[in-house]
């Protein structure tokens, strides 16, 4: 399991063996609101050292699409 | 023989009123009261009375530190308030204090409008003050009730802010031994928009339409009127300054990171502490942490820690400490403090 998965696992309150690229993020125990969003920006900042967009990071669906937005911040 | 500037006393002042974590769960089901605990490190935060204004507490603040002893109003010879939330649009609060307090009309008094970073500039005008001979007493005062700008049902902001204030007295030392700086310092106005109370300046006056509610996304709400906070537009600022602000401070002040006893960062959340000191990579005893019982104060986070190290003893032996303000504005500081240790 990846840095990144664990933190999402944790991020949103669910088992990391659930966490995949296709997981839904609104199907978390905690909700995908504002505190997850930040989370997740310094998640990944601390994972991958790019820093995420907040309002690209709120209509993110599913784990797969931030890990989309990760490795465009990566090339950019 | 060089004239340095330190700091003689610290002290503070919490509103009696409380806002507690078991209060927010009954207007937030979702964010149980140790839910908010284990993400903000929070449980309680001061809030002032409908009456009780930044003046009130800073007055407060200044009182007790006149009380032990080791400064008199006579002293003062330049009082500065840091606060964005003043008793009147003018004149200056402190001007008013400067007569509460008994201080001499031959002192001067300003105001500095700044939060966050607001206690590492008020140091630095201090240090400028004391060291070009202009003034030998500075009462420097924080206080903020940013609960006042704060709607009930806001939870991104409510569980942070809590009200309160500060006092330091710093005087010449003509033994150079104490010692404030280097300083570094930085802004982005150009996040203003992130964090911000949208009306009641002159840019947007308050009116029917300033006041009219909405509920965002994450379900709070807020009008014009209230405060506003872009929570992850002000982490990753913070994520992307504080560092370049410390390895600048660190490279001015030909210090490394172990050379710094102490690392007190503005108190913002226990969850940016945490991200900051991970990514900072500082061991967790070497940064301070004083959030649970009055949450996150605004200018007056860094000097209520170093008061709180001051009760605990932690600054007995002389300490070499960086202070890193940051916040509204977007505007940030960062100064190197040594305190000698004969300081309570």
């Amino acid at each position: 399991m990846s840095e990144f998965y664990n933190g999402i696992a944790e991020i949103l309150e669910v088992d990391e063996s659930a966490i995949n690229a296709g997981f839904d993020l609104h199907a978390g125990e905690a909700a995908w609101d504002s505190l997850a969003v930040v989370s997740v920006i310094a998640l990944v900042d601390d994972c991958f050292n790019v820093m995420l967009n907040g309002q690209a990071l709120t209509q993110c669906a599913t784990v797969g699409d931030i890990e989309a937005l990760v490795e465009a911040a990566k090339k950019a | 023989m060089v004239t340095t500037t330190k700091i003689v006393d610290i002290a503070d002042y919490i509103p009696e009123g409380k806002l507690s974590n078991a209060d927010l769960e009954i207007l937030y089901p979702a964010w149980p009261a140790e839910k908010i605990f284990e993400k903000t490190g929070i449980r309680s935060r001061g809030i002032a009375g409908p009456d009780e204004t930044a003046g009130d507490l800073a007055y407060a603040a200044a009182t007790k530190l006149f009380d032990k002893g080791l400064v008199k109003p006579a002293d003062v010879d330049f009082v500065i308030l840091c606060t964005q939330a003043p008793d009147h649009v003018l004149p200056t609060t402190a001007c008013i204090l400067q007569d509460r307090l008994g201080i001499p009309t031959s002192a001067g008094a300003l105001d500095v409008n700044l939060g966050c970073s607001g206690y590492v500039y008020g140091l630095s005008l201090a240090k400028g003050l004391i060291e070009t001979g202009a003034a030998r007493c500075i009462l420097l005062l924080t206080a903020d009730t940013y609960s006042k700008y704060i709607h009930p049902l806001d939870k991104s902001v409510r569980t942070l802010f809590g009200d309160g204030a500060t006092a330091t007295a710093l005087t010449a030392d003509d033994n150079g031994h104490g010692a404030i700086g280097p300083f570094v310092f930085g802004t982005d106005g150009s996040g203003a928009k992130h964090l911000i109370v949208p009306a009641g300046g002159f840019r947007r006056p308050i009116d029917e339409t300033s006041g009219q509610e909405e509920k965002d996304a994450s379900d709070n709400v807020r009008s014009a009127n209230h405060l506003y906070m872009n929570g992850a537009e002000v982490m990753a600022f913070t994520l992307r300054e504080v560092p370049r602000a410390m390895d600048a401070l660190l490279s001015k002040a030909q210090l490394s990171v172990d050379d710094i006893d102490y690392f007190v960062l503005h108190q913002a959340n226990r969850f940016m502490l945490d991200s900051l000191r991970k990514k900072l990579k500082i061991p967790v005893d070497r940064m301070p942490v004083f959030l649970e019982d009055v949450g996150n104060t605004v200018s007056s986070t860094i000097p209520l820690t170093l008061h709180s190290m001051l009760e605990q003893g932690r600054l007995t032996t002389t300490k070499r400490l960086m202070l890193i303000g940051f916040g509204v504005g977007l505007s940030w500081s960062a100064c190197i403090l040594t305190l000698q240790g004969n300081q309570k």
